[in-house]
């Protein structure tokens, strides 16, 4: 009995492909029953996100005519017929457990140690579980993934810091404020990356958010979707006084907040501290604002240079993560108890 | 067994280590957790207080007698005040920046005689002394948090890579911390400098009245602090000139102390 495991991901297949393999998770109990019909696996689960299909499976096959048998079953289900190269994998122990390993740390991430597949995972686990697809092999694996993700993010960096202009944003925030409840934020110019920072620091308690666009009805709708109130163009200076965290992203082609304005406004503040983040091209903020004391401006090479950063930080931790896995994944096959004579290890699709 | 003298040197050696260690994190941008840090401060600490401890049993008193006790219980007080912070992860980091400070005091301290009489006795001379010296604990500390705050402030706005890396808490809190402790040090100097009146009648007043060097440069002091309880509270002076200010004043006490107590015939008979 060997566990392996097929599927693609954002790393072999294309988002076409991925799509087309994409399984509901309404349809994964359905899809399980079929296999479970075939007999091709004893135990089985499904994971299916928007970067990859994959299939683990518990199975008596020799491996070669078990990837032949699952590959068929799979293209069959999704109603894939064009030809497939590289896109699926087919991986057999030790590495479908290192796979499985690898994945629930969040290494074989578009985002390298993100910590939502971790959630998918578990959810595609619970499913099977729930109907009774597992067994003994694919408990243990799985049970021991969740077990290593967890070691692996307390003792490594692989998901310290943040990976996007709008977490950054976030954290540089957290660097100035105790907590950021009791703060307001300001967003001047409704573009994306403001909104999703906006949203960011709001998600971590921010009070509230006052938005300023040149189209008020722009203003107003952002502010109505962030729970926050609209100001009119020519106003949003006034709003200054209140407001701790400013991020600003028009498309003036002029600083549209200078050095005389923000002295004055600190000089009412008495040294509050204020975080400027400046995310437009050409910028909205004059750099010489950073002279000011207690003030502390960011523009969106500052914020993506610490996104690379992190990154470059989670990638180093690689090595050291593959490490554990491996471990790890020579205890679970090491501790497997000695196979029946008859070469059946647990009843057929968790029928214990 | 080890004497309290040998205890002493044990935990200034240990207190050096960490400041080794400290120059590593700090060049490192404080991007690790400072657990070992803290772990090397608690065993500096633990030697410390046997030496504390030992020094009172063996002289059958209070161990703040004289200028050696005193300058030791200074540290003792930072040490100690900070392991009880450092539990809170958040502000674990300050280890960093109080070993430093409690291994130049400590080296200090070992090059005053460690003279085993007491200059000072009695239950209102105890209270004045202790209080005095928990005030400059309580400075020493509020003088670490600015520093850090001036470190993170400086981080922030030109090293922001390294500001966002480094395990430095934010700096309004680093603010309420130093605003918190020049607050309770200045209340703590109050307290013990209000028990001088009473402890001058059993003095030479003659001594005072030609005006005592460290009875004004403790006036000096005091005054120092005033200003900045007032700049902060009175007048919400935050950020970069209050922490400077917290860093002068206590670099301004540790540097003349022991200068003026030799110079006192009260405090040095």
């Amino acid at each position: 009995m060997a566990l392996v495991c097929l599927g693609l991901s954002h790393r072999t297949a294309p988002l076409p492909v991925r799509e087309r393999f994409a399984i509901a998770e309404a349809r994964v109990p359905a899809t399980l029953q079929l296999l479970r019909e075939t007999g091709l696996a004893d135990e089985a689960v499904i994971l299916s996100t928007c970067n990859r299909v994959e299939l683990y499976a518990v199975t008596a096959l020799e491996p070669a005519r078990a990837f032949a048998e699952l590959q068929s079953f799979l293209t069959n289900c999704v109603e894939y017929r064009d030809p497939l190269n590289d896109e699926l994998y087919k991986l057999s122990e030790p590495a479908s457990i290192e796979h499985l390993f690898r994945v629930a740390c969040g290494l074989d991430s578009m985002v390298l140690g993100e910590t939502e597949v971790l959630g998918q995972l578990k959810k595609a686990y619970e499913l099977a579980l729930q109907h009774k697809f597992t067994g003994g092999r694919l408990n243990k694996a799985f049970q021991k993934a969740f077990n290593v993700a967890k070691h692996i993010r307390t003792e490594t960096n692989i998901q310290r810091g943040a990976t996007s202009v709008a977490a950054v944003a976030v954290e540089l925030a957290e660097k100035i404020f105790s907590a950021l409840s009791g703060h307001q934020v300001m967003v001047i110019g409704a573009g994306d990356t403001s909104e999703k920072a906006a949203r960011a620091l709001l998600s971590r308690g921010a009070q509230s958010v006052i938005v300023a666009n040149r189209t008020y009805d722009r203003a107003a709708e952002l502010a109505k979707e962030l729970n926050g109130r609209a100001v009119h163009w020519d106003r949003w200076s006034e709003e200054f006084d209140k407001i701790d965290i400013v991020i600003s992203s028009t498309a003036a082609p002029h600083h549209i907040i200078d050095r005389s304005k923000i002295d004055a406004v600190m000089k009412r503040r008495r040294g509050r501290p204020l975080l400027l983040i400046d995310i437009a091209v050409p910028r909205d903020i004059e750099p010489e604002v950073n002279f000011l004391d207690n003030v502390y401006l960011y523009n969106v090479d500052d914020l993506q240079a610490i996104a690379d950063d992190y990154i470059r930080q989670r990638k180093e931790e690689i090595v050291r993560c593959d490490a554990i896995i491996r471990d790890r994944a020579r205890e679970l096959t090491s501790a497997r108890p000695p196979q029946t004579s008859s070469g059946a290890q647990r009843p057929a699709f968790g029928h214990d | 067994m080890l004497t309290d003298r040998q205890f002493f040197e044990l935990a200034v050696f240990v207190y050096g280590v960490s400041l080794l260690y400290s120059v590593f994190l700090l060049r490192q941008g404080l991007r690790r957790d400072t657990w070992v840090n803290y772990f090397v401060l608690l065993a500096g600490f633990g030697a410390h207080t046997v030496a504390v401890l030992q020094r009172g049993v063996e002289q059958h008193r209070c161990p703040i007698g004289n200028l050696y006790e005193v300058t030791s219980f200074i540290i003792w007080t930072i040490a100690g005040a900070y392991l009880v912070m450092g539990l809170w992860g958040r502000v674990r980091s300050f280890g960093a920046f109080v070993a430093p400070v409690v291994f130049g005091v400590g080296v200090f301290a070992l090059l005053v005689p460690p003279d085993s009489a007491a200059n000072y006795r009695g239950g209102l001379v105890s209270a004045h002394v202790a209080l005095i010296a928990l005030a400059y604990g309580a400075f020493g500390l509020g003088s670490i948090a600015a520093a850090m705050y001036l470190v993170q402030d400086r981080n922030l706005k030109l090293h922001k890579l390294r500001a966002a890396l480094s395990f430095l808490p934010p700096i309004q809190r680093l603010e309420a911390i130093m605003s918190g402790l020049l607050s309770a040090g200045f209340a703590l100097l109050t307290a013990g400098l209000a028990f001088a009146p009473m402890l001058a009648k059993q003095q030479d007043v003659v001594a005072l009245l030609r005006g005592d060097p460290k009875i004004m440069w403790s006036a000096l002091v005091w005054l120092i602090y005033l200003a900045l309880v007032v700049l902060r509270w009175g007048f919400r002076q935050h950020g970069k000139r209050l922490a400077w200010g917290a860093v002068a004043s206590f670099t301004f006490v540790m540097l003349t102390f022991w200068g003026f107590n030799l110079l006192s015939p009260i405090h040095n008979p």
